[in-house]
């Protein structure tokens, strides 16, 4: 150690100049702290202001998200009721022209005129299909496609599919198989009428694009490990089957195997799109084995549920059946359109029951009071009062004057599930789509009288 | 260059040498500012170098010593003065380490415009640990005072191999440390 130790504390007085040097050097750090105090000060000054415009940006930019999070919301409020509106404007006008078609059916025709009337129901059905498959894309878009989840016999579901494209694919001269497996004779809760949508477009593309053989439809319910069931649905044509290239193409909207395929078939595009999404929203997929050549296969797979119990069965009686029995009926029809008045008038003429005919709400509560009649038909959107008020006023005073209840259908446009459920709740006792066809409001009457106990057997 | 370390280098010449001493010696030093060195303030490193040379000449002392001497005094300083810095520390190496990422960021905290010196560590097989100081300073013999009293004050006997180099403007100094077996 080079240094000594420490020594003694030093005296009390100091010498002048280290009082001096001291005090030099506290005043350097004086002024040294005092500068760094004035920058501490600015800094903090600029940091405010950084705040305050940084609360300022982030106040204008939540006003703007917010701003155009209520445009959007109202776009898509916007485009829900275009849908709503074009879905009623247009299957109006086209219940006109299919109900026209099969009045004239009705009336007597020659067979050159006979042809003509099938091709205008023909065109008209066509158009009909296209616009739902439009509608039906808008809503998967927005969001808004509904299903009706409600028991269902597979049988059934072949009984259907047989019916719609057995005489079709003879036509063709192709032959037409069904198989059902034991394991899918059962009940299982589905959307039959998405159900039915998806397997009719892979039959009616099946037999579209196949000129020789056959084609073939499965049914088969195979548990699945969650405790519900996959309800697998193959349908296999011996067509001339889809490159490689092409196959994931046509799952998207708007897109065919390739452009060549709309010239000779036409179509939309977007039957495969639809079927994909309905797959996609119960819980399935749809998906493609295809060799060219070799024929395709569609399979889709959807989620269900099984079910014990019973459902609400037809009891086999056929439309005609059902068409003789309600002739001896008194029926009260409110509708405002001219056309869709006509369409009514014509198509439950051949039934033979007696009709008449208001045009509007007010008028069917009064015409009810005074006639006893067997049923109603309820057009929803009327002037002077809707078909929703007319069913709530008659249900009142039904219920007053301690009467059965009337059978009220509901004859729409407004064909939506939703809305369909809203009738429903609002007293009606059933609903018929417009535009209808005279087998589907035939059934829906009878259904609707068996129902309240009227049904004359 | 702190003023911190002008003002502990006279603290610890008062106490071995009295005030009286101390204050002709920078009388003697020819000082910017007269030796009126403030803890907060920026003073050139050739001042402290200065008062060395002069401290050491009155005491007759090797300037090199004195340097080590006053590490390891600066040393207790910082033991005093910032026991933040060894909370957690496991032993001298450890702390040696975090003297490039924790403590100097610290400083910069504080004294943006500080030229610091920097220390490079490496942790070598059979139990050795190297340090490489470099500085535009000539202080590696005030860093290896530095160095010894960090290993003293972990209670580790550790031999220190130091080796210097200078290259162009810069001192370099490497401690090879090695834990006695």
């Amino acid at each position: 150690m080079y240094l000594r130790d420490p020594i003694a504390v030093p005296a009390d007085s100091v010498s002048r100049r280290r009082y001096l040097r001291e005090r030099v050097a506290r005043e350097e750090a004086e002024a040294l702290l005092e500068g760094k105090s004035r920058e501490l000060y600015d800094a903090n000054q600029r940091l405010q202001g950084l705040l305050s415009t940084m609360e300022q940006a982030v106040h204008e930019r939540t006003q703007e998200l917010v701003e155009s999070r209520v445009a959007a919301e109202s776009a898509n409020e916007a485009k829900s009721v275009f849908l709503a509106s074009m879905s009623h404007e247009i299957r109006t006008p086209l219940n006109g022209i299919l109900g026209m078609a099969q009045a004239l059916d009705d009336s007597g025709l020659s067979d050159e005129q006979a042809k003509l009337v099938t091709i205008l129901g023909d065109s008209g059905r066509l158009l009909l299909a296209i616009i739902n498959d439009v509608l039906d894309i808008s809503k998967i878009e927005a969001g808004k496609l509904e299903f009706e989840i409600i028991p269902y016999q597979l049988t059934e579901l072949l009984d259907g599919m047989r019916h719609h494209y057995q005489f079709r694919a003879r036509e063709k001269g192709l032959e037409f198989h069904t198989e059902l497996t034991p394991a899918a004779r059962c009940l299982v809760k589905t959307d039959p009428v998405r159900l039915q949508q998806v397997v009719g477009n892979l039959l009616s593309n099946a037999i579209k694009f196949t000129e020789v053989g056959s084609v073939t439809l499965s049914v088969d319910v195979i548990p699945h490990r969650s405790g519900k069931s996959v309800l697998s649905i193959k349908v296999k044509d011996t067509g001339p089957g889809i490159p490689k290239a092409q196959q994931f193409r046509l799952f998207e909207r708007f897109s065919q195997a390739n452009a060549s395929v709309t010239r000779v078939h036409g179509g939309t595009g977007l039957g495969l799109a639809i079927s994909r999404h309905i797959c996609e929203l119960m819980e399935g997929e749809i998906s493609l084995r295809s060799v060219p050549g070799e024929g395709a296969e569609f399979h889709a797979k959807v989620m269900v549920e099984e079910t014990k119990g019973k459902v609400a069965q037809c009891n086999g009686r056929s439309t005609t059946d059902a068409g003789r029995s309600l002739s001896n009926l008194r029926v009260l029809a409110a509708e405002d359109n001219r056309t869709n008045q006509v369409v009514l008038k014509h198509m439950l003429k051949k039934v033979g029951l007696t009709l008449d005919i208001v045009d509007n709400g007010e008028k069917a509560v009064q015409a009810w009071q005074k006639t006893r009649y067997d049923m109603v038909l309820m057009d929803i959107n009327m002037p002077v009062m809707d078909g929703i008020e007319a069913t709530r006023r008659i249900r009142e005073l039904e219920s007053r004057n301690m009467q059965e209840p009337t059978p009220i259908l509901a004859v729409s446009a407004n064909a939506m599930v939703h809305q369909v459920a809203g009738y429903l709740s609002k007293g009606m006792s059933g609903h018929v789509a417009k535009p209808i066809s005279r087998e589907s409001l035939v059934e829906a009457m009878a259904t609707a009288l068996r129902a309240e106990g009227r049904w004359p057997e | 260059m702190k003023g911190i370390i002008f003002v502990e280098l006279i603290r610890m010449a008062e106490s071995v040498m009295g005030e009286e001493a101390v204050d002709d010696i920078l009388e003697k030093v020819n000082l910017e500012n007269d030796g009126a060195f403030s803890a907060v303030g920026n003073y050139p490193c050739r001042e402290l170098l200065q008062i060395v040379d002069a401290v050491g000449a009155e005491l007759g002392a090797p300037v090199e010593a004195l340097h080590k001497q006053f590490g390891h005094w600066m040393f207790g300083r910082f033991v005093e003065g910032y026991p933040t810095f060894f909370e957690g520390k496991t032993d001298g190496f450890d702390m040696l380490e975090s003297i490039e990422n924790e403590v100097h960021v610290e400083v910069r905290k504080l004294y943006p415009e500080v030229e610091l010196p920097t220390f490079a560590t490496e942790w070598l097989a059979g139990g050795q640990f190297k340090m490489i100081y470099a500085s535009e300073r000539p202080l590696q013999h005030f860093c290896h005072g530095l160095v010894e009293a960090c290993l003293l004050h972990f209670k580790q006997d550790v031999s220190i191999e130091m080796t210097e180099r200078k290259d162009g403007g810069s001192f370099y100094a490497e401690f090879l440390m090695q834990t006695a077996a």
